[in-house]
């Protein structure tokens, strides 16, 4: 049969690299080199990524669509498909279908100051939006970039923080969890809706992307709210529960929307017509 | 002039069909006198006409509870994938109640729906259904509610109308349902069939209109407070489409598969992290009515329902829809319904 929507594309496994105690990130590319040379994605994106015998998962497409020859994502090890993805090294096949959903609206996002604010695992689909953002340096004002987690060891791509922060007009401010720090932790300590608070922005000219756990969604709004941004250019990415990414097998909606097709990007405003149901 | 058909002509057709290797389906006697779809190896096997309703839907035939997608091989670190065989079968379906037939052409919106589900498609392009114009309808039934009724021709490819005394009055609409039954008819004067008549249970626009505005709202929780949540409803559903992908096999060879899957269990949409959207009974009934009544009618600009009324025949509870479609009729009207 041609045209099989649900088959993936075999992929090597070319990196892999412990993020935290159960978090890795894992680069891949096409072994059909053809087929690496159609493929293209727009960061905020994502793929089906399979370990066969064991089932597929859904993780974003965590590096940057400049970088053509091959694409990467992160995982937490929790179910039946990460723990067989955990055990896979380089060299080894995996399978991947996408690219799927919407994206960061980029273009849109040109001439203004960004403002990125994740939590924990949530880094990875702002990482790619980030990268992006650097490789296209002088098509953005400030970058502001907030990330916390729970502990020191709960921070993923801590080199890159580092790199980043070293940009011309970048700003990076790395917190942990009161408790979550070790004696040689330089960044802050505190939740991170407050240090998003004591931060130096701008949000005139700005637009955030906001991902994290719904706590952390919940309380960093209204600070982005008083400092007077605007529920249009708050952007968050959804993660509801799919199988096939094509709008097809009914389980990803938030009320009329399906996240897979009409998401995962979102605004606030787009959010606060969307029902409780994500 | 009618066309009509005699029954051991049509028994003569059904059977030579299934010598030239075509599968031919339809209502088939189970136990405890239910009916159901099936294959069937001989025109003896077949009910066509039979006196209660089938309790599954055609679903099974265009959109089977189980599908190989592909399969995998490793051959040391060498891994291959194989698409599945392509569907090469001829399939003409029997004695299909007019709500089944819709129901195949309400989904072909969502299986094209900027990627075309080849799996679903080309099961229906080389399926044919006869249906047969409803005589007798039972207390679940509700198919003019939506629009439709006992002799509705959609999705159909022809139409048998009992006309008793062992004819069938033959009528086709497309050219797989002409083909089908060329040079099989004779020409008779006897008109008219006496096809069951239905009244009208509710105001379907009523009722999305009001889903719209009450996403929250206590229905949810007053309607689904008797539903026991085992999915049966969704499964002889004609129009219930959800699926699951699941992997058959081990991690040296095997398959990935499609399977009927239910927005009525609590796993359908767990999160990862243990959060999940639809942890209550009546958010997953919400999800159901929302999408059959709102969101599907929003997005593709049909109702996925057809009236057929399996849900409520199948429930242990006698739950189904179409209570629930009353009741939030009732409601859109201002009235307060008894639940």
């Amino acid at each position: 049969m041609t045209d099989n929507i649900y088959k993936p594309d075999l992929m090597e496994v070319i990196d892999v690299t412990q993020q935290t105690v159960d978090v890795k990130s894992v680069k891949i590319r096409f072994r059909d080199a053809e087929r690496a040379k159609d493929f293209s994605f727009r960061v905020g994106q994502f793929g089906l990524y399979s370990v066969f015998g064991y089932g597929e998962s859904t993780f974003n497409i965590c590096s940057s669509s400049n970088w053509h020859d091959h694409i990467e994502f992160c995982f937490r090890k929790t179910g039946r498909v990460t723990e067989q993805m955990w055990k896979v090294n380089p060299g080894d096949t995996i399978g991947f279908r996408g690219s799927y959903g919407n994206s960061y609206p980029t273009q849109a996002w040109e001439g203004k100051d960004l403002i990125f604010v994740g939590g924990g695992i949530a880094m990875p689909p702002i990482r790619c939006a980030i990268w992006f953002a650097l490789e296209n340096r002088e098509k953005y004002g400030k970058i502001t970039i907030v990330y916390g987690a729970r502990t020191v060891g709960d921070l993923v791509y801590k080199n890159e923080l580092k790199e980043w922060a070293k940009h011309p007009d970048v700003e990076v401010l790395s917190t942990v969890d009161p408790g979550g720090e070790t004696p040689d932790w330089s960044g802050k300590v505190g939740f991170v809706p407050t240090v998003l608070k004591e931060a130096n922005i701008d949000c005139g000219n700005a637009v955030a992307l906001v991902v994290g756990p719904p706590i952390m969604i919940k309380f960093s709004l209204p600070v982005l709210a008083e400092q007077g941004m605007k529920d249009a250019n708050i952007y968050t990415s959804l993660e509801n529960r799919m199988k096939c990414g094509l709008g097809k097998c009914g389980r990803c909606n938030c009320g009329p929307f399906y996240v897979c097709k009409e998401g995962p990007v979102f605004t606030l405003e787009q959010l606060k017509l969307l029902p409780d149901d994500y | 002039m009618t066309e009509i058909i005699q029954e051991k002509a049509l028994h003569v057709l059904i059977d030579s069909l299934i010598s030239e290797g075509k599968t031919v389906g339809g209502p088939v006697a189970g136990t405890n006198h239910r009916y159901m779809y099936a294959k069937v190896q001989s025109a003896d096997e077949m009910l066509v006409n039979p006196p209660a309703m089938p309790m599954n839907s055609i679903k099974e035939f265009v959109f089977p509870r189980r599908e190989t997608l592909y399969t995998f091989r490793y051959d040391g670190k060498d891994l291959s994938l194989t698409d599945a065989p392509a569907f090469e079968e001829t399939q003409v379906l029997f004695g299909v109640r007019p709500c089944d037939a819709v129901a195949n052409q309400i989904l072909d919106p969502l299986f094209a729906w900027d990627y075309n589900d080849k799996f679903f498609q080309s099961r229906r392009e080389r399926t044919t259904v006869v249906t047969l114009a409803c005589k007798t309808i039972d207390d679940h039934c509700f198919c003019t509610s939506l629009g439709f009724g006992p002799e509705s021709s959609i999705g159909a490819d022809a139409m048998l109308l009992d006309l008793g005394n062992g004819e069938y009055e033959v009528r086709t609409f497309t050219d797989k349902g002409k083909s089908l039954f060329a040079g099989k008819t004779e020409q008779s004067d006897k008109a008219g069939c006496a096809a069951a008549t239905l009244e009208i249970k509710f105001d379907a626009q009523a009722v999305t209109e009001y889903l719209r505005e009450h996403f929250d709202d206590p229905i949810w929780s007053e309607t689904s407070l008797r539903c026991v949540g085992c999915g049966a409803c969704t499964y002889v559903c004609p129009t219930c489409h959800c699926f699951d992908i699941i992997e058959e096999g081990n991690s040296n060879a095997g398959s990935r598969v499609k399977t009927w899957d239910t927005c009525q269990f609590a796993l359908f949409t767990h999160h990862a992290s243990g959060h999940n959207p639809r942890r209550d009974q009546s958010q997953r009934q919400r999800n159901r009515i929302q999408h059959k009544f709102r969101i599907y009618p929003d997005k593709f600009g049909l109702i996925l329902c057809t009236g057929c009324g399996n849900c409520t025949r199948e429930c242990s509870t006698s739950l189904g829809v179409r209570p629930v479609l009353q009741y939030i009729a009732a409601k859109a009207k201002g009235l307060q319904p008894a639940s």
